[in-house]
Protein backbone atom coordinates (compact mmCIF):
# COMPACT_ATOMS: atom_id res chain seq x y z
CA UNK A 1 0.00 0.00 0.00
CA UNK A 2 1.00 3.78 -0.87
CA UNK A 3 2.02 5.55 2.14
CA UNK A 4 -0.09 8.61 2.56
CA UNK A 5 1.23 11.43 1.28
CA UNK A 6 -0.16 15.27 2.13
CA UNK A 7 -1.84 15.74 -0.77
CA UNK A 8 -5.51 16.60 0.54
CA UNK A 9 -6.39 20.11 0.16
CA UNK A 10 -7.90 21.75 3.51
CA UNK A 11 -8.40 25.40 4.80
CA UNK A 12 -7.67 26.72 8.21
CA UNK A 13 -8.37 29.80 9.99
CA UNK A 14 -5.86 31.78 11.80
CA UNK A 15 -5.13 35.26 12.31
CA UNK A 16 -3.50 37.44 10.18
CA UNK A 17 0.53 36.64 9.80
CA UNK A 18 0.36 32.88 11.04
CA UNK A 19 2.86 30.17 10.09
CA UNK A 20 2.78 26.86 9.77
CA UNK A 21 3.88 26.01 12.72
CA UNK A 22 0.56 27.68 13.79
CA UNK A 23 -1.36 26.00 11.82
CA UNK A 24 -0.16 22.78 13.07
CA UNK A 25 -0.70 23.37 16.56
CA UNK A 26 -4.21 24.69 15.92
CA UNK A 27 -4.94 21.27 13.89
CA UNK A 28 -2.69 19.29 16.57
CA UNK A 29 -0.91 17.50 13.79
CA UNK A 30 2.89 16.62 13.31
CA UNK A 31 4.90 17.79 10.10
CA UNK A 32 5.46 14.15 8.71
CA UNK A 33 1.05 14.97 7.98
CA UNK A 34 1.74 18.14 6.05
CA UNK A 35 3.65 19.05 2.80
CA UNK A 36 5.99 21.62 4.52
CA UNK A 37 7.40 22.41 0.51
CA UNK A 38 3.99 23.71 -0.24
CA UNK A 39 3.66 25.75 3.35
CA UNK A 40 1.05 27.79 4.54
CA UNK A 41 -0.85 29.58 1.83
CA UNK A 42 -2.44 33.05 2.65
CA UNK A 43 -5.79 32.92 0.84
CA UNK A 44 -6.55 36.98 2.29
CA UNK A 45 -9.87 35.98 3.43
CA UNK A 46 -8.78 34.88 6.66
CA UNK A 47 -8.44 31.05 6.14
CA UNK A 48 -5.36 28.97 4.95
CA UNK A 49 -5.11 26.66 2.86
CA UNK A 50 -2.39 23.72 3.34
CA UNK A 51 -1.82 20.16 2.00
CA UNK A 52 -2.50 16.80 4.74
CA UNK A 53 -2.37 13.42 4.61
CA UNK A 54 -5.94 11.99 3.26
CA UNK A 55 -6.05 10.84 7.20
CA UNK A 56 -5.25 13.82 8.34
CA UNK A 57 -8.06 15.63 6.45
CA UNK A 58 -10.37 12.92 7.60
CA UNK A 59 -9.52 13.87 11.09
CA UNK A 60 -9.96 17.29 11.04
CA UNK A 61 -13.40 17.22 9.33
CA UNK A 62 -15.54 19.14 11.85
CA UNK A 63 -12.28 20.69 14.07
CA UNK A 64 -13.72 24.34 14.46
CA UNK A 65 -12.14 26.49 11.57
CA UNK A 66 -11.07 23.82 9.35
CA UNK A 67 -12.89 22.86 6.36
CA UNK A 68 -11.95 20.75 3.73
CA UNK A 69 -10.94 18.06 2.24
CA UNK A 70 -11.20 19.97 -1.08
CA UNK A 71 -10.82 18.70 -4.75
CA UNK A 72 -6.83 19.49 -6.03
CA UNK A 73 -8.02 18.21 -9.15
CA UNK A 74 -4.82 17.92 -11.79
CA UNK A 75 -4.59 20.78 -14.16
CA UNK A 76 -3.56 20.80 -18.04
CA UNK A 77 -2.89 23.17 -20.81
CA UNK A 78 -5.84 24.02 -23.03
CA UNK A 79 -3.30 23.29 -26.19
CA UNK A 80 -2.83 22.31 -28.22
CA UNK A 81 -5.75 20.40 -28.52
CA UNK A 82 -5.39 16.62 -28.97
CA UNK A 83 -7.09 14.80 -31.88
CA UNK A 84 -9.56 11.98 -30.60
CA UNK A 85 -7.70 8.45 -31.37
CA UNK A 86 -10.40 7.52 -33.96
CA UNK A 87 -9.52 11.15 -35.67
CA UNK A 88 -5.51 9.92 -36.01
CA UNK B 1 -35.65 32.16 -44.51
CA UNK B 2 -34.14 31.62 -47.82
CA UNK B 3 -35.79 29.15 -49.54
CA UNK B 4 -35.37 27.26 -53.03
CA UNK B 5 -38.14 26.87 -55.29
CA UNK B 6 -38.64 24.33 -57.87
CA UNK B 7 -40.74 25.48 -60.92
CA UNK B 8 -42.14 23.83 -63.81
CA UNK B 9 -42.06 26.68 -66.27
CA UNK B 10 -42.88 26.57 -70.07
CA UNK B 11 -41.02 24.28 -71.59
CA UNK B 12 -39.27 27.06 -73.92
CA UNK B 13 -37.94 28.20 -70.66
CA UNK B 14 -36.69 25.24 -69.24
CA UNK B 15 -35.20 23.98 -72.51
CA UNK B 16 -33.58 27.99 -72.72
CA UNK B 17 -32.06 27.12 -68.50
CA UNK B 18 -31.08 23.33 -69.44
CA UNK B 19 -28.78 24.36 -72.56
CA UNK B 20 -25.79 26.14 -71.84
CA UNK B 21 -25.68 27.84 -75.07
CA UNK B 22 -28.91 29.47 -74.35
CA UNK B 23 -29.56 32.46 -71.25
CA UNK B 24 -32.40 32.32 -68.77
CA UNK B 25 -32.95 34.72 -65.44
CA UNK B 26 -34.79 34.25 -62.72
CA UNK B 27 -37.33 36.68 -64.02
CA UNK B 28 -38.01 34.79 -67.10
CA UNK B 29 -38.62 31.72 -64.91
CA UNK B 30 -40.43 33.02 -62.07
CA UNK B 31 -41.31 36.69 -62.92
CA UNK B 32 -42.65 38.60 -59.92
CA UNK B 33 -43.71 36.41 -57.10
CA UNK B 34 -45.75 38.50 -54.63
CA UNK B 35 -44.63 37.48 -50.74
CA UNK B 36 -41.44 36.40 -52.11
CA UNK B 37 -38.19 38.64 -52.78
CA UNK B 38 -36.95 36.79 -55.57
CA UNK B 39 -32.49 36.35 -55.94
CA UNK B 40 -32.57 37.76 -59.10
CA UNK B 41 -27.92 37.51 -58.88
CA UNK B 42 -29.10 33.56 -58.84
CA UNK B 43 -28.80 31.29 -62.19
CA UNK B 44 -31.67 28.85 -62.47
CA UNK B 45 -30.51 25.80 -62.35
CA UNK B 46 -32.38 22.79 -64.20
CA UNK B 47 -32.93 19.99 -62.30
CA UNK B 48 -33.20 16.33 -63.81
CA UNK B 49 -36.18 14.24 -62.95
CA UNK B 50 -35.10 10.62 -61.38
CA UNK B 51 -36.99 8.00 -63.53
CA UNK B 52 -37.23 4.25 -63.04
CA UNK B 53 -34.75 2.46 -65.35
CA UNK B 54 -37.53 -0.04 -65.73
CA UNK B 55 -40.85 0.26 -67.18
CA UNK B 56 -42.21 -1.66 -64.06
CA UNK B 57 -40.63 0.30 -61.56
CA UNK B 58 -42.40 2.55 -58.87
CA UNK B 59 -42.28 5.79 -60.22
CA UNK B 60 -42.29 7.54 -56.83
CA UNK B 61 -39.41 5.89 -55.36
CA UNK B 62 -35.90 6.79 -55.14
CA UNK B 63 -34.46 3.39 -53.94
CA UNK B 64 -34.33 1.71 -56.85
CA UNK B 65 -32.21 1.83 -59.88
CA UNK B 66 -32.82 5.42 -61.75
CA UNK B 67 -31.75 7.09 -64.80
CA UNK B 68 -31.94 11.10 -64.68
CA UNK B 69 -34.01 12.75 -67.21
CA UNK B 70 -33.45 16.50 -68.59
CA UNK B 71 -35.72 16.36 -71.47
CA UNK B 72 -38.13 19.85 -71.44
CA UNK B 73 -41.22 18.05 -70.51
CA UNK B 74 -39.49 16.08 -67.39
CA UNK B 75 -36.77 18.64 -66.05
CA UNK B 76 -37.57 21.43 -63.40
CA UNK B 77 -35.84 24.58 -62.63
CA UNK B 78 -34.95 26.13 -59.46
CA UNK B 79 -34.74 29.58 -58.33
CA UNK B 80 -33.73 31.56 -55.53
CA UNK B 81 -35.80 33.67 -52.81
CA UNK B 82 -36.23 34.82 -49.41
CA UNK B 83 -39.41 34.65 -47.45
CA UNK B 84 -40.29 36.52 -44.13
CA UNK B 85 -39.58 34.42 -41.35
CA UNK B 86 -42.24 35.96 -39.28
CA UNK B 87 -45.00 32.88 -39.41
CA UNK B 88 -42.24 31.01 -41.87
CA UNK B 89 -44.57 27.92 -41.96
CA UNK B 90 -47.29 29.12 -43.04
CA UNK B 91 -45.77 31.08 -45.17
CA UNK B 92 -44.33 28.38 -46.81
CA UNK B 93 -47.19 26.29 -47.37
CA UNK B 94 -49.01 29.51 -48.97
CA UNK B 95 -46.32 29.96 -51.22
CA UNK B 96 -46.24 26.41 -52.55
CA UNK B 97 -50.02 26.92 -52.89
CA UNK B 98 -49.80 30.65 -54.64
CA UNK B 99 -48.65 29.57 -58.40
CA UNK B 100 -49.16 26.40 -60.08
CA UNK B 101 -45.62 26.14 -61.52
CA UNK B 102 -43.98 25.72 -58.06
CA UNK B 103 -43.77 22.10 -57.84
CA UNK B 104 -41.85 22.27 -54.26
CA UNK B 105 -39.83 24.65 -51.83
CA UNK B 106 -37.15 23.62 -50.18
CA UNK B 107 -34.66 25.72 -46.88
CA UNK B 108 -31.63 27.17 -48.31
CA UNK B 109 -29.55 26.57 -45.25
CA UNK B 110 -26.29 28.61 -44.76
CA UNK B 111 -23.59 26.50 -45.07
CA UNK B 112 -19.91 26.74 -44.10
CA UNK B 113 -16.21 25.05 -44.55
CA UNK B 114 -15.95 22.59 -42.12
CA UNK B 115 -14.30 24.40 -38.92
CA UNK B 116 -11.10 24.39 -38.25
CA UNK B 117 -10.10 21.32 -35.57
CA UNK B 118 -7.12 19.74 -33.99
CA UNK B 119 -4.33 18.81 -36.19
CA UNK B 120 -5.29 21.14 -38.80
CA UNK B 121 -2.49 23.78 -40.19
CA UNK B 122 -2.50 27.27 -39.42
CA UNK B 123 -4.83 29.93 -40.52
CA UNK B 124 -3.03 32.61 -40.76
CA UNK B 125 -0.70 34.36 -38.77
CA UNK B 126 0.40 36.66 -35.93
CA UNK B 127 0.59 39.22 -38.14
CA UNK B 128 -2.67 38.84 -39.35
CA UNK B 129 -3.99 39.03 -35.47
CA UNK B 130 -1.83 41.94 -35.22
CA UNK B 131 -3.40 43.66 -37.80
CA UNK B 132 -6.96 42.66 -36.41
CA UNK B 133 -6.26 44.90 -33.48
CA UNK B 134 -3.76 47.39 -34.77
CA UNK B 135 -5.80 50.12 -33.49
CA UNK B 136 -4.60 49.64 -29.65
CA UNK B 137 -1.26 51.17 -31.31
CA UNK B 138 -3.01 54.56 -32.52
CA UNK B 139 -3.40 55.89 -28.75
CA UNK B 140 0.29 54.39 -27.46
CA UNK B 141 -1.98 51.01 -25.72
CA UNK B 142 1.17 48.94 -25.69
CA UNK B 143 1.04 47.45 -22.12
CA UNK B 144 4.37 49.98 -20.89
CA UNK B 145 4.25 49.34 -17.35
CA UNK B 146 1.58 46.75 -17.21
CA UNK B 147 2.10 43.34 -15.11
CA UNK B 148 0.97 40.36 -17.58
CA UNK B 149 1.34 37.23 -15.41
CA UNK B 150 1.38 34.13 -17.29
CA UNK B 151 0.20 31.03 -14.89
CA UNK B 152 1.60 27.81 -17.38
CA UNK B 153 4.89 26.21 -18.17
CA UNK B 154 7.47 28.79 -17.98
CA UNK B 155 8.77 31.03 -20.58
CA UNK B 156 11.42 31.38 -22.39
CA UNK B 157 12.52 34.92 -23.21
CA UNK B 158 15.55 33.93 -25.45
CA UNK B 159 12.91 32.13 -28.04
CA UNK B 160 10.16 34.94 -27.55
CA UNK B 161 13.41 37.63 -28.76
CA UNK B 162 14.49 35.35 -31.36
CA UNK B 163 10.94 34.95 -32.84
CA UNK B 164 9.86 38.58 -32.01
CA UNK B 165 13.24 40.46 -33.10
CA UNK B 166 13.00 42.38 -30.42
CA UNK B 167 13.89 41.92 -26.60
CA UNK B 168 11.28 40.71 -24.22
CA UNK B 169 10.83 41.72 -20.42
CA UNK B 170 10.20 39.34 -17.65
CA UNK B 171 10.29 40.67 -13.91
CA UNK B 172 12.02 37.89 -12.49
CA UNK B 173 11.43 39.36 -8.97
CA UNK B 174 7.73 39.29 -9.44
CA UNK B 175 7.41 36.16 -10.72
CA UNK B 176 6.74 32.53 -8.88
CA UNK B 177 7.48 28.86 -9.16
CA UNK B 178 5.67 26.51 -7.18
CA UNK B 179 7.39 24.46 -4.90
CA UNK B 180 9.90 22.00 -6.01
CA UNK B 181 10.35 23.95 -10.15
CA UNK B 182 13.80 25.39 -9.55
CA UNK B 183 14.10 26.68 -12.89
CA UNK B 184 14.52 30.45 -13.22
CA UNK B 185 11.91 32.87 -14.80
CA UNK B 186 12.56 33.51 -18.25
CA UNK B 187 14.22 30.13 -18.82
CA UNK B 188 11.88 27.68 -19.14
CA UNK B 189 12.01 25.10 -21.81
CA UNK B 190 9.96 26.05 -24.82
CA UNK B 191 6.88 24.89 -24.42
CA UNK B 192 3.14 26.04 -23.87
CA UNK B 193 4.16 28.91 -21.80
CA UNK B 194 6.10 30.36 -24.46
CA UNK B 195 3.59 29.93 -27.02
CA UNK B 196 1.04 31.95 -24.58
CA UNK B 197 3.65 34.71 -23.41
CA UNK B 198 4.16 34.97 -27.36
CA UNK B 199 0.64 35.55 -27.84
CA UNK B 200 0.02 37.75 -25.12
CA UNK B 201 2.80 40.52 -26.33
CA UNK B 202 1.43 40.24 -29.92
CA UNK B 203 -1.55 43.11 -28.56
CA UNK B 204 0.71 44.15 -25.79
CA UNK B 205 4.42 44.17 -26.82
CA UNK B 206 6.01 46.52 -23.85
CA UNK B 207 4.06 44.63 -21.29
CA UNK B 208 5.92 43.25 -17.75
CA UNK B 209 5.86 39.48 -18.16
CA UNK B 210 5.82 37.67 -14.82
CA UNK B 211 6.48 33.71 -15.15
CA UNK B 212 3.78 31.79 -12.83
CA UNK B 213 4.96 28.08 -14.16
CA UNK B 214 2.15 26.16 -12.03
CA UNK B 215 1.74 23.86 -14.99
CA UNK B 216 5.33 22.35 -13.78
CA UNK B 217 4.48 20.90 -10.66
CA UNK B 218 6.84 18.34 -10.00
CA UNK B 219 3.76 16.33 -7.93
CA UNK B 220 2.72 14.74 -11.06
CA UNK B 221 6.39 13.70 -11.81
CA UNK B 222 9.38 15.40 -14.09
CA UNK B 223 7.83 14.99 -17.25
CA UNK B 224 4.19 15.75 -16.99
CA UNK B 225 3.28 18.93 -17.97
CA UNK B 226 0.17 19.32 -15.76
CA UNK B 227 -0.08 20.86 -12.17
CA UNK B 228 -2.47 20.96 -9.43
CA UNK B 229 -4.62 23.13 -8.64
CA UNK B 230 -3.10 23.64 -5.44
CA UNK B 231 -0.36 24.90 -7.11
CA UNK B 232 -2.71 27.33 -8.40
CA UNK B 233 -4.35 28.47 -5.61
CA UNK B 234 -0.33 29.27 -3.65
CA UNK B 235 -0.06 31.18 -6.98
CA UNK B 236 -2.88 33.17 -7.15
CA UNK B 237 -2.23 34.37 -3.18
CA UNK B 238 1.69 35.51 -4.84
CA UNK B 239 -0.10 37.33 -6.89
CA UNK B 240 -2.19 39.31 -4.79
CA UNK B 241 0.56 39.86 -2.74
CA UNK B 242 2.04 41.27 -6.60
CA UNK B 243 -1.08 43.39 -6.83
CA UNK B 244 -1.33 44.89 -3.06
CA UNK B 245 2.16 46.65 -3.10
CA UNK B 246 0.77 48.61 -6.38
CA UNK B 247 -0.52 51.94 -5.73
CA UNK B 248 -4.04 52.38 -5.99
CA UNK B 249 -3.61 55.11 -9.18
CA UNK B 250 -1.30 52.51 -10.88
CA UNK B 251 -2.82 49.28 -9.92
CA UNK B 252 -3.19 47.19 -13.13
CA UNK B 253 -2.34 43.35 -13.10
CA UNK B 254 -3.37 40.77 -15.84
CA UNK B 255 -3.56 37.34 -15.20
CA UNK B 256 -3.84 34.83 -18.21
CA UNK B 257 -5.20 31.21 -17.78
CA UNK B 258 -4.53 28.77 -20.35
CA UNK B 259 -5.71 25.69 -18.73
CA UNK B 260 -7.95 23.64 -16.61
CA UNK B 261 -9.55 20.43 -15.74
CA UNK B 262 -10.40 17.69 -18.60
CA UNK B 263 -11.98 15.06 -16.29
CA UNK B 264 -14.95 14.66 -13.69
CA UNK B 265 -12.70 11.50 -12.41
CA UNK B 266 -10.05 14.42 -11.10
CA UNK B 267 -12.67 16.18 -9.05
CA UNK B 268 -14.81 15.81 -6.67
CA UNK B 269 -18.74 14.88 -6.84
CA UNK B 270 -20.86 17.75 -7.24
CA UNK B 271 -22.81 16.90 -4.51
CA UNK B 272 -19.41 16.81 -2.43
CA UNK B 273 -18.57 20.30 -0.98
CA UNK B 274 -14.78 20.23 -1.86
CA UNK B 275 -15.73 19.75 -5.11
CA UNK B 276 -14.02 22.22 -7.97
CA UNK B 277 -15.73 21.81 -10.56
CA UNK B 278 -19.30 23.40 -9.61
CA UNK B 279 -18.38 24.96 -6.82
CA UNK B 280 -17.89 29.06 -5.88
CA UNK B 281 -17.31 27.89 -2.72
CA UNK B 282 -13.92 26.12 -3.50
CA UNK B 283 -10.56 27.62 -2.04
CA UNK B 284 -9.26 28.60 -5.73
CA UNK B 285 -12.76 30.14 -6.70
CA UNK B 286 -12.64 32.19 -3.91
CA UNK B 287 -8.72 33.05 -5.01
CA UNK B 288 -10.01 34.18 -8.21
CA UNK B 289 -12.78 36.39 -6.54
CA UNK B 290 -9.96 37.85 -3.80
CA UNK B 291 -7.62 38.95 -6.62
CA UNK B 292 -10.51 40.23 -9.06
CA UNK B 293 -11.69 42.11 -6.21
CA UNK B 294 -8.35 43.63 -5.46
CA UNK B 295 -8.29 44.69 -8.93
CA UNK B 296 -6.51 41.90 -11.19
CA UNK B 297 -7.98 40.80 -14.39
CA UNK B 298 -8.28 37.34 -14.55
CA UNK B 299 -9.23 35.68 -18.06
CA UNK B 300 -9.56 31.55 -18.55
CA UNK B 301 -9.73 29.60 -21.65
CA UNK B 302 -12.97 28.35 -22.21
CA UNK B 303 -11.44 25.02 -22.94
CA UNK B 304 -10.99 22.85 -26.18
CA UNK B 305 -14.05 20.51 -25.81
CA UNK B 306 -16.24 22.07 -28.43
CA UNK B 307 -18.97 19.75 -30.21
CA UNK B 308 -17.25 19.80 -33.39
CA UNK B 309 -14.46 18.39 -32.91
CA UNK B 310 -13.09 18.01 -28.93
CA UNK B 311 -9.39 17.30 -27.31
CA UNK B 312 -9.02 13.97 -27.39
CA UNK B 313 -8.78 14.38 -23.71
CA UNK B 314 -12.16 15.82 -23.07
CA UNK B 315 -14.37 14.00 -20.75
CA UNK B 316 -17.23 15.89 -19.38
CA UNK B 317 -20.31 14.23 -20.77
CA UNK B 318 -21.55 18.23 -21.21
CA UNK B 319 -21.09 21.67 -19.49
CA UNK B 320 -17.13 21.31 -20.19
CA UNK B 321 -16.72 25.12 -19.30
CA UNK B 322 -16.21 24.50 -15.59
CA UNK B 323 -14.78 25.73 -11.92
CA UNK B 324 -12.49 28.73 -12.75
CA UNK B 325 -13.19 29.00 -16.69
CA UNK B 326 -16.26 29.58 -15.80
CA UNK B 327 -15.84 32.52 -12.92
CA UNK B 328 -18.55 35.22 -13.18
CA UNK B 329 -15.72 36.91 -12.15
CA UNK B 330 -13.22 35.77 -14.79
CA UNK B 331 -13.42 36.57 -18.40
CA UNK B 332 -13.44 33.27 -20.21
CA UNK B 333 -12.35 32.96 -23.94
CA UNK B 334 -13.68 31.31 -26.70
CA UNK B 335 -11.64 30.64 -29.68
CA UNK B 336 -12.22 31.64 -33.19
CA UNK B 337 -9.65 31.97 -36.04
CA UNK B 338 -8.23 34.46 -38.53
CA UNK B 339 -11.38 34.69 -40.70
CA UNK B 340 -13.44 34.73 -37.61
CA UNK B 341 -15.17 31.52 -37.61
CA UNK B 342 -15.32 29.59 -34.41
CA UNK B 343 -12.69 26.85 -34.07
CA UNK B 344 -14.59 23.38 -33.82
CA UNK B 345 -12.39 22.62 -30.66
CA UNK B 346 -13.63 26.07 -28.73
CA UNK B 347 -15.84 24.44 -25.78
CA UNK B 348 -19.25 26.26 -25.81
CA UNK B 349 -21.60 27.19 -22.50
CA UNK B 350 -23.29 27.48 -20.43
CA UNK B 351 -20.62 27.24 -17.99
CA UNK B 352 -20.84 25.40 -14.91
CA UNK B 353 -20.31 28.21 -12.08
CA UNK B 354 -22.01 31.02 -14.91
CA UNK B 355 -24.17 29.95 -17.21
CA UNK B 356 -23.23 32.68 -19.42
CA UNK B 357 -19.75 31.53 -20.58
CA UNK B 358 -17.71 32.27 -22.95
CA UNK B 359 -17.54 35.77 -22.57
CA UNK B 360 -15.97 36.51 -25.77
CA UNK B 361 -13.96 34.94 -28.48
CA UNK B 362 -10.55 35.72 -29.17
CA UNK B 363 -8.28 34.53 -32.39
CA UNK B 364 -6.01 31.18 -32.24
CA UNK B 365 -5.07 28.52 -34.29
CA UNK B 366 -2.36 30.84 -36.42
CA UNK B 367 1.07 30.72 -37.36
CA UNK B 368 2.79 32.33 -34.21
CA UNK B 369 5.29 31.54 -31.83
CA UNK B 370 6.71 28.33 -33.39
CA UNK B 371 6.78 27.06 -29.89
CA UNK B 372 5.84 23.13 -30.62
CA UNK B 373 7.91 23.68 -34.14
CA UNK B 374 8.03 25.14 -37.76
CA UNK B 375 4.45 25.26 -39.21
CA UNK B 376 2.90 24.61 -36.23
CA UNK B 377 -0.03 26.58 -35.51
CA UNK B 378 -0.46 28.20 -31.94
CA UNK B 379 -3.71 26.56 -31.15
CA UNK B 380 -6.35 25.97 -28.53
CA UNK B 381 -8.55 28.19 -26.21
CA UNK B 382 -4.84 28.45 -24.96
CA UNK B 383 -3.71 30.79 -27.54
CA UNK B 384 -6.75 32.92 -27.91
CA UNK B 385 -6.71 33.13 -24.04
CA UNK B 386 -3.54 35.67 -24.45
CA UNK B 387 -4.19 37.08 -27.13
CA UNK B 388 -6.94 38.63 -25.30
CA UNK B 389 -5.43 39.39 -22.00
CA UNK B 390 -2.68 41.16 -24.50
CA UNK B 391 -5.62 43.43 -25.55
CA UNK B 392 -6.89 44.33 -22.20
CA UNK B 393 -3.04 44.69 -20.88
CA UNK B 394 -2.98 47.32 -23.95
CA UNK B 395 -5.98 48.84 -22.52
CA UNK B 396 -4.13 49.38 -19.02
CA UNK B 397 -1.55 50.84 -20.45
CA UNK B 398 -3.88 54.18 -19.66
CA UNK B 399 -6.37 53.27 -17.94
CA UNK B 400 -6.09 51.84 -14.48
CA UNK B 401 -8.10 49.50 -12.65
CA UNK B 402 -9.12 52.24 -10.31
CA UNK B 403 -10.05 53.80 -13.41
CA UNK B 404 -12.14 51.08 -14.80
CA UNK B 405 -12.74 48.50 -12.91
CA UNK B 406 -12.49 44.75 -13.81
CA UNK B 407 -16.03 43.88 -13.69
CA UNK B 408 -16.34 47.53 -15.91
CA UNK B 409 -13.80 46.52 -18.32
CA UNK B 410 -15.53 43.26 -18.77
CA UNK B 411 -18.84 44.29 -19.34
CA UNK B 412 -17.12 46.89 -21.88
CA UNK B 413 -15.07 43.93 -23.83
CA UNK B 414 -18.68 42.30 -24.12
CA UNK B 415 -20.22 45.45 -25.02
CA UNK B 416 -18.37 45.94 -27.95
CA UNK B 417 -17.71 42.33 -29.09
CA UNK B 418 -18.57 41.92 -33.05
CA UNK B 419 -21.85 39.59 -32.19
CA UNK B 420 -21.71 36.31 -34.24
CA UNK B 421 -23.81 33.27 -33.98
CA UNK B 422 -27.28 34.20 -32.84
CA UNK B 423 -28.35 37.59 -31.96
CA UNK B 424 -26.55 38.94 -28.67
CA UNK B 425 -25.02 36.72 -26.52
CA UNK B 426 -24.88 32.66 -27.44
CA UNK B 427 -22.75 29.80 -26.27
CA UNK B 428 -20.88 29.25 -28.77
CA UNK B 429 -19.27 32.63 -29.47
CA UNK B 430 -20.45 34.50 -26.28
CA UNK B 431 -20.89 38.08 -26.53
CA UNK B 432 -18.78 37.64 -30.03
CA UNK B 433 -15.38 38.46 -31.07
CA UNK B 434 -13.07 40.65 -29.40
CA UNK B 435 -13.44 43.76 -31.33
CA UNK B 436 -10.37 46.38 -31.17
CA UNK B 437 -11.93 49.40 -33.14
CA UNK B 438 -15.18 49.35 -30.83
CA UNK B 439 -13.09 49.15 -27.75
CA UNK B 440 -11.44 52.34 -29.12
CA UNK B 441 -14.41 54.17 -29.61
CA UNK B 442 -15.71 53.23 -26.18
CA UNK B 443 -12.66 54.60 -24.60
CA UNK B 444 -12.05 57.73 -26.42
CA UNK B 445 -16.05 58.76 -25.95
CA UNK B 446 -15.32 57.83 -22.26
CA UNK B 447 -12.20 60.00 -21.68
CA UNK B 448 -14.09 63.20 -24.21
CA UNK B 449 -17.15 62.47 -21.66
CA UNK B 450 -14.70 63.39 -18.74
CA UNK B 451 -15.51 59.76 -17.39
CA UNK B 452 -12.50 58.66 -15.44
CA UNK B 453 -8.93 59.90 -15.75
CA UNK B 454 -6.16 58.26 -17.70
CA UNK B 455 -3.45 57.20 -15.76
Amino acid sequence: MAPDKPTSLITVTLPSGATLEDALRQLGIGRDAVDTDYGLVDLHNGTYALLVTEAVAERVHGTPGAQGPYANPKIEPFGPPQPRPDED
Amino acid sequence: MRVLIQMKPDRDVVEAVANPQLTATTQDVAGSMPGVELDQSFTPVALPRPVPSTAEGDPLSLTQPLRFSMRPEDATVLVRGEIHDYDAASRLSMLALSRSQIVGVSADPVIQTSPTCPGDGPVGNWQDVKNLLAELGADDLDGSGIALAITDTGINTQHLSNELDRPVTVDAARSWNPPGVTGKPGQFPVDHGTMCAFDALIAAPKATLIDVPVLLSQQQGPTVMSGLLSDAVAAYSHLWSVLETMPDDKRALVVSNSWGSFSPRWDFPPSHPGNYSDNPGHPFNLMVTALESAGADVLFAAGNCGLDCPDGRCEFPDRPIVGANSHPRALSIGGVDTRGNRVGYSSQGPGRLDPNKPDICAYTHFEGSHAFGAGEPDSGTSAACPVAAGVVAAVRTQWSANVIKPAELRILLQRTADDRGAAGFDHDYGFGIINVPAIMDALRRRSKNGHGIRR
